[in-house]
This record gives structure tokens, sequence and C-alpha cells, in this order.
């Protein structure tokens, strides 16, 4: 039933074809059967319908791939559609209606088409400005900062009255009233905003989204693939606004403020952020939700029934869906995927030309990594202090310590989740301590998390992929690697399932190998099979084992369970208190009286009495 | 998918419905805002409008022959429904559009209506730019220019010499209006002393406040635009801060709200598009009114509403033909109208209607009380 794993990126490619064609097939439908069905009044539907899809797609590639939901895009929209607008005014309607226009801007008298480009440039001069700001920031922050620029905008175009009347009408544009052309645009907006979404770009804004720290961890810039994104919206959104102000044919500052932005968000909402069919669903939604309930509300006869009018049931009945959508399906009416067959649908499954699975990449040679000194401390806990150790390539460090030994801190300082106070750390030539979060990948050190970090809404494969591509790899080698690393943890049958539904023992496997497909010199594990049952164990630590002996990558392994910890290294490093108070063989770290005390506490090595507690103590520790 | 066929099915029903009424009726659209900004005055223009157009029709229509159709559509106040609506309502036959009470919708339709010439008239948009993009476009309400005109003479009669202007950028009426007066003010001999700028919801007035205190010389009159809820915000600040100078406004604080504040509005003046003076056709229409529905119009837009339905009857009337451009140019020539509200205007205006404005002065007990009743003069009138 399975189709074989190496015809996944062709698979994968087909469905993403197919899904494209769904989403468009939905907005052709829609448009096309209201005018088939309603002749001029459908025509109307659709025109209003098409420029809000080019809108909210537009809105989409920015908070469906960061996961932000922006309310800034008013200020796009607004800039593109008096651009626009002025561009493309008569010169004698313009000496009337903007008698004091600065010169540069008078005249001009082009057409549409030509006037696009510059629309499209100040879109994206406004993201540009903006999204170096913007792009720090995640979450909430990033929302506010986004309404801040709707308001800096806004107030601008109210200021500027000498370019845009101030907050008086700004009429006298050309008004597009037919449905193709806009269709068209919409049309291209969503074969550019699909083609974004499974792009490398995409992606990569995509493993940020689910979990920053895990995709700076793999030498994503969070920064840089959040402001590619916002840029590529924003200069969309000033076309689409571009769009909306000659459908308008007249409008103010106030036709492009928050009630604006709150239609388009709740659009993208119904219909499902994550996606484009999402979007395009949204809006289809929604307009022949209110279109529909808007004739009810006149009052109407039928059946010799009259009804009597009862005006704001469009609003009650949009509230009413939202409310419902939010309930029913938090992740909108599409939810997180794109409509349309997966890459494990049937019709795919005799389909595409077998992908190369990449040979196994021997580790690049030789590092070692070595800390001196290495101190923090937080609040005036030494959390570590004065840590001296060396992990050398083609075998497994052990890392091992009570809770609260820094371990964890440690692999934080080496991966630069945190700034070391002091000390210093290598991995071959190389100055960890002076690299960028995002640059620690690059230099050959790969990590895992204590509390997984997986990119929960990718596919298992996306989640590879997605890592080989953060490495520098092209497409195509990015896919072999991927493969390569699917089969060698055995997650094939997994390939296309979100990662947020696998077991928990395959997300510990795939998180190992997202890291692995870097081709690390060394990866560092924390707690890998923290939370396995013994089967599971055992079966990582062969693979692991594999690993080490096939790639010669080195391994610095931190875990509690130390039977495991003992079967893999050949040299332990025993942390306690923030300090190494051991380094050697497991065999000399057994018998090491200032391990067990500190496992077991002081006294009881001495005496060793047959104290039930000790034993079990010992046991864990041998 | 099944929501989808429900709604294509109820659409189309609806669609039927309306295509099987009669062609011999006079159709009027109308853009009513029944939710967002518009709403407050939509609502009561329309209602007052619904009324007298159904006068007329109990009468047997316009001029008694000919019975008026109405295409009602909320807009909910969203410039881009109001866009379509119109043009559907051109679709289905529309003769003449009454358009929402702002200029933005308004001249976004008057665009649409103006290759047929259509003629279109606001609810009670005031700015006068708005009847710039065509011949066919029409107010109804007392301009703001006339509006400050008329509060300008009336402060220069009181005898104040220096006034402060308190405004906000972030719509015409609340720019204007204080900029009509205090170019209206500067003709008369009057001093524009200072302004002050707000934005709409401004929470706080304190800065403003301060400012006008520490003015020197004093103003003698504070002269804003303000709406609820800035204006309440801002007279309580003022008054709080003991400063009593006279405050006089725009039409839009003639609500009952803005009179329920108490002491802080005591002696406020401001304009008012008419006053319901005991036995006039005003106080009459308000007992229609009341009686028919049950509901009190507290705010002009209920008469003015119905004032222009009977602009229409009388459009039609002298048009005598229902052709578009022909009743757009018989309502361009209409002198001296009869109107409930305040006789009105068109010939020589650019169709912002000449109507006289009242200056009503706000008692402390939650009443209004009759200052005066006067037509701007054009010697001084603002352009627009």
């Amino acid at each position: 039933m399975n189709a074989p794993l190496a015809t996944l990126p062709g698979r994968i490619r087909a469905a993403n074809l197919a899904q494209t064609l769904v989403c468009l097939a939905v907005l052709t439908v829609v448009v096309f059967g209201l005018v088939l069905l309603f002749g001029r009044t459908g025509e109307r539907i659709a025109v209003l319908l098409s420029v809000n899809v080019a809108a909210v797609v537009a809105l989409g590639v920015f908070c469906g791939n960061t996961g932000i939901v922006s309310f800034g895009h008013g200020a796009f929209m607004l800039l593109g559609a008096y651009t626009s607008g002025i561009l493309t005014m008569s010169a004698s309607l313009q000496r009337t209606a903007l008698p004091q226009l600065p010169n540069f801007l008078a005249g001009h008298e082009l057409s549409l088409f030509a006037a696009t480009p510059v629309v499209a440039l100040a879109g994206l001069a406004l993201a540009a400005a903006s999204g170096s700001a913007i792009a720090r920031l995640a979450g909430a922050s990033a929302t506010i900062a986004t309404l801040g620029l709707l308001i800096i905008l806004h107030s601008l175009a109210v200021g500027a009255r000498e370019i845009t009347r101030g907050s008086q009408t700004f009429y006298g544009i050309t008004r597009i009233t037919d449905v193709m052309p806009i269709f068209a645009v919409a049309v291209c907006f969503i074969l550019i905003a699909r083609f974004y979404r499974e792009s490398r770009w995409g992606l990569m804004a995509r493993a940020v989204r689910d979990d920053a720290a895990a995709a700076e961890a793999l030498g994503i810039n969070p920064r840089q693939t959040r402001c590619f994104a916002w840029c590529l919206s924003g200069t969309m959104a000033a076309l689409a606004g571009a769009l909306y102000g000659h459908m308008l044919g007249a409008f103010s500052p106030a036709s492009f403020y928050l009630s604006l932005v709150f239609a388009q968000v709740a659009m993208l909402i119904v219909g499902g952020m994550a996606s484009v069919s999402g979007a395009v669903t949204g809006v289809a939604a929604v307009t022949l939700l209110q279109d529909g309930v808007r004739r009810l509300e006149g009052g109407l006869t039928i059946l010799g029934y009259e009804m009597p009018a009862v005006f704001g049931l469009t609003t009650v009945s949009l509230g009413i869906a939202i409310l419902l959508i939010i309930w029913l399906r938090p992740a909108g009416l599409v939810g997180g995927r794109e409509l349309g067959p997966s890459a494990d649908a049937r019709i795919f499954a005799n389909f595409g030309t077998p992908n190369e699975v990449a040979a196994e990449a021997k580790a690049l040679g030789g590092n070692v990594l070595r800390t001196k000194g290495l101190s923090k401390s937080f609040a005036g806990v030494h959390a570590v202090s004065d840590a001296a150790l060396s992990a050398p390539p083609g075998e497994v460090t052990g890392l091992i310590g009570p809770n609260g030994a820094g371990k964890s801190t440690l692999v934080n300082l080496l991966t630069r989740a945190y700034d070391a106070d002091s000390g210093s750390a290598e991995f071959g030539e190389a100055d960890l301590l002076n690299a960028r979060t995002d640059g620690i990948a690059k230099l050959g050190v790969a990590r895992t998390f204590q509390n997984l970090r997986l990119f929960d809404e990718l596919t298992v494969y996306q989640n590879v992929l997605v890592s080989a591509i953060a490495a520098g790899h092209g497409d195509r080698d990015a896919a072999s690697i991927a493969l390569r690393e699917l089969s060698a943890f055995e997650l094939g049958d997994l390939a296309s399932q979100r990662a947020a539904a696998l077991p928990y023992g395959a997300r510990k496997r795939l998180e190992i190998a997202r890291a692995m497909a870097q081709d690390p010199g060394i990866i560092l594990l924390d707690e890998p099979a923290a939370g396995m049952n013994p089967s599971e164990t055992e079966d990582l630590a062969n693979r692991l084992i594999r690993v080490v002996e096939e790639r010669g990558t080195g391994m610095l392994l931190i875990d509690h369970d130390l039977r495991f910890v003992n079967r893999l290294s050949t040299r332990i490093v025993v942390m306690n208190r923030g300090a190494v108070i051991a380094e050697g063989t497991p065999e000399a770290i057994r018998a090491d009286p200032k391990v067990i005390e500190a496992y077991v506490g002081r006294g009881r090595t001495a005496t060793q009495v047959q104290h039930p507690e000790t034993k079990a103590a010992e046991e864990v520790v041998s | 998918m099944k929501l989808r066929q429900c709604l294509l099915a109820a659409t189309s029903a609806v669609a039927v419905a309306g295509t099987a009424m009669a062609d011999d009726t006079y159709k009027i659209g109308v853009m009513s805002a029944q939710s967002g900004y518009l709403a407050p005055y939509d609502g009561p223009a329309y209602a007052g409008f619904q009324f007298c157009i159904d006068e007329i029709n109990a009468a047997g229509g316009l001029n008694g022959k000919l019975p008026v159709e109405l295409i009602v559509e909320d807009t909910r106040s969203d410039i881009a429904v109001g866009v379509q609506v119109v043009q559907e309502m051109l679709d289905q036959g529309a003769k003449f559009i009454v358009s929402s009470a702002d200029a933005d919708p308004t001249i976004a339709a008057a665009q649409i209506t103006l290759p047929d010439g259509v003629p279109t008239m606001t609810f009670a948009g005031t700015a006068p730019v708005l009847t710039q993009v065509g011949e066919h476009v029409f107010g109804s309400y007392p301009a703001d220019n006339q509006q400050g005109a008329v509060l300008a003479t009336y402060a220069r009669d009181q005898g104040f010499e220096r006034v402060w202007l308190v405004k906000s950028p972030d719509s015409a009426y609340t720019l204007g209006g204080p900029e009509y007066f205090g170019t209206a003010f500067e003709s008369l001999g009057g001093k524009v002393l200072g302004e002050s700028l707000y934005s709409l919801n401004q929470p706080d007035f304190s800065a403003i406040v301060t400012t006008i205190a520490a003015a020197e010389p004093k103003p003698d009159v504070i002269v804003t635009w303000a709406w609820e809820p800035d204006f309440p915000a801002f007279i309580r600040a003022l008054r709080g801060a003991g400063i009593d100078t006279q405050v006089m406004g725009g039409d839009v604080l003639d609500t009952p709200t803005v009179r329920g504040l108490g002491e802080v509005v005591d002696g406020v003046v401001h304009t008012s598009g008419g006053f319901p003076d005991e036995g006039s056709q005003y106080a009459d229409f308000i007992d229609r009114f009341k009686s028919a529905t049950g509901v009190t119009p507290d705010n002009n837009y209920y008469v003015n509403g119905c004032d222009i339905a009977y602009m229409i009857e009388k459009a039609v009337d002298i048009a005598a033909t229902t052709d578009p451009r022909a009743v757009a140019a018989a309502m361009a020539s209409i002198e001296n109208g009869d109107g409930i509200m305040s006789d009105y205007t068109f010939k020589g205006t650019d169709r912002m209607p000449l109507r006289d404005v009242v200056v009503a002065r706000i008692t402390g007990g939650g009443q209004k009380e009759f200052i005066l009743r006067s037509a701007a003069d054009p010697a001084i009138l603002p352009a627009p």
C-alpha cells in the first residue's frame, strides 16, 4: 500500500501542484458560479470577492507562514491605493482635486498596468523599512507592532493633505468594474503564495513559526525569514490595495483602517490561517454568507409570506460564524493543511521517479569540542562554574550528574542559547562563544533539546528537509539527505505525518534525525532517551552507535538513564553543582567516590552499608 | 458545501422575487448603514425618509400618480459594500440614489451614478466638497461652511473677538467645521487666537485644556466640531479646569446625550438644521411620526430624511419625467422649496442647498433653547 519512500519528493511536488490547482478551482468555481447564476449582480459580488482574495492571500503569506497575526497590512493597502490613484488620475481632475500635489507626483496619467511596478516598489520599500523592526518580534508583540505601523501610516495619510486630501475623500480614480482582470490578479497571487509556501524560504519561515529556538539551532535566521515573508506579503498587499482603490473609485484613509483590517483578518481566521486554500475558502465563505444574508435583510416575500426587514443580520451572522468556527474548528474551515490530495494519496502511488538517497556522509574530520573555565551564573546561582571538558570525534562522551548539575546549561552555553560569563569553548579551531546563535550549526555543532522541540505543523519529512536546506544544500540534495535520515531513523512510513501527530518515541527519533541531516561534526544530545521504554531505549542506542561508527560523528550525550550512557560512552564526564567533578572511562567513574557522593550523599560511600536506598543508587550508577 | 448551496438557493429566490416586481414605479435606491459609524445618522434619516415615502405612496405615489419602490441595502458603513450595492441598485433600475450621511460613501456612489447621471443625494453629509463629483450630486443638509458662517456671525454679534479652534484632522467634519468658522470669523473682523488638534476617540484632553488656559490674551470663545465621545471628554476637562469661556459647536451637539451632560454643557451654543417651534411644520411632523411609530424623533436627521422624500417628489414634478438627467436638472433649479425642517434653495448653489441654520443654546436642565434662525450671508460664506 505504501509507495516507496524514494518517490516521496516527486509525490510531494505532484501533491503541491494538485493542491494549488484545487485552490484555484475553488476560486474559479465560486467566481464563475456567481457570474453564471446571478449575472451582473453575481459579477459585482465576484469582483469584491476577487479583490478580497488577493488582499487576504497577501495577508496570509505573512500570517500563515510566520504565525504572526498582522493588522499592519492596511498600511500597505493604503499606500498602494493612493500611489496607484495619484499616478493614474487624469491630469485635469488632478488639478482640481489635488491642486497642491508636489510636482514629482503630478501629471503622470499612467495606465493601471504601468503603475503596477511603482506600486510594488512602494510596497516593498515600506515593507523593507518596517520589516527590520517587526521581524525582530514574535507573537503578540509583533502583532502590536504591525498595528503601530497601521496607525502611523494612517496618521501620515491624514496629515499629508497636499497628496491625499487628508481625511477628505480622495476621488476621481479610474474604476475597474470588470471581474476578469481582478480574477487574474487573484490567480497570480494564489500562485505566488503557493510557490512561496512550499519553497525553501516558506519552509524555513514555517519552521521558525513552529519553534524559533530549534530553527535557530539549525542555522536558520528567524529575523531574515520573517523579514522576507513580510516584504513579499507587504508588496502583494500594496498591489491588492491598489486594486481595492480602483474598485472603490473613492476612498479616504479611514477606508483602510481598523474595520477593513479586522474584516480581512476575520476572513483569514475563518478559512484557516496556515494555508493558501484557507485564505481563499475564508474569503469565499464570508462573502457568500454576508451577501446571502444581506439579501434577506431588506425583507422579502417568499411563497406569499412577507418577511419584515431586519437590518444588522449580516454583522450578527458573521459574528456567529466566527464563534462557531473558533469553537468547532479552531484551525479554520480548511485546517492546517492545504485542501487537496496529500503526497500519500492513492493517485500518486505510482507517481514520480525515485529520488536518489544520499550516501552516508562522513563527519567533517576530527574536530574536538573543548571548553575551559566555562562559567555562567543566574542571579548569583552558579549554574556552571569553571567547567572544563572535551569531547573527541567518533566517540560518545557521556555527561551525567544529578538534576540541577548544570548539564543543560552547559549545552545552552555551547550553542549560544545563553551568553557565557567567562571561559572558552572551541570546536576544532572555531570559537563557539563568539558565534551567533544561528551560526553554531554552520560550525558543525548540532543539538537536540531536553524538552523536544519539533516543527509541529510540518511533516516528518519537512522537519528533516528544512534542516538539510538550512545546512546550505540545494533542493535536490536536501531531499536526498532527508530521505537518508528518514531511513536511518526508521521514519519512512511516517514521512507525511505532521510531527505533532507522532508517538513519543518517533518524535524523539525525529529530533535526532533532523540534527543529523546537517552532517554535524558533533551532536549534543540532551536526554534523548527520557521517557522512552526499555525497548525503545535499546533501539535508540543501536542507532546512535551506528551513527558514530559509520559516520564518525562525535557525541556529547546527556541522560539520566545511566545504563544507556554507560553502554554508549567511551568516556564520561560528571558534573555536580555546576562544576565538573570527574572525568574518565565508565569503569573509573563507577568507582569514583566523588560521583557516588554526588548521587547518594556524603558519608554513605565509606561505610558501604547495605541500606536499600544506597543499593538502589549503586545499581543505577553501575 | 451544503451551506453554500443553501445560500445560493436563498439568494436566487430573492433575485427572482426582485425581478417579479412591476415596472410602473419610481425606484429609489437607499444606502443605509444600519451598523458602524454611520448608523447613528443613517438610521434616523432612513426612518424619516421611509415614513414620508409611505405617506407619499398612501396618497397614490409621487404627485399622486407614481408609486415609489424602495431598494434598501445595509452598507454596514463599509465603503466597499456601498460601492457594490449602488451598482446593484442601478442594475435593478434605480432612478434616484439616496446615499449614506458621509462624504466618502456619497462620493464613491456618485462616481458610479455619474455615467448615467442618476441623481444622488446624501442623507446628511455636510462636507461641501461632496458635490464636486458632478452635476448629479446633491447635499440635503446645510453644509459645514453655512453652519460655520452663521455661527461666526452670531459670535461676532455677541461681541466675541478672539476664538480658539479645537479640531481633529481625522475627519472632514471635525476639521472643516472649525476652519470654516475661523475663516468667516476673521472676515467679520475677529481673530483666530490659536488652535489645538485632537484625535478621534482621544480619552484625555488635559493637554489641550492646559494650552488654552495658558493662552494670553485669553480667547473669549472656543469652537469645536467634536462629537461623542470626544466632546463630552473635552467639555468636562475644560470646565473641570475652571475655564468658563463660551463654547460653541456644530450640529452634531444636537443630541439628547450631549444635553444630558448636565452643568458642564450649560450655555453651550451649537448650530442645528432646524428647531421644532410650537405650531411649526416640524412640530407637526414630530407628532405624526410619534403617533405612527411610537418613536420620538429626537434629532434633525429624521425630519431631514422626510424632507428628502418631498424634494424628490418636487424634482420629479418639475421635470415631468423620470429621466435621471432631467430630474437632476429640475432638482438643481429649485428655489425656495418648501421643506419641513426648513426651506431650501438649490438654484445658484453648487448643489449644497442653502437652508436656514438654527443657533440653539443648551440649558443645564437637559433642554435646548432657540436663539436664532438665519441663512448664511453669501458675502462671508467660506469657499469649500
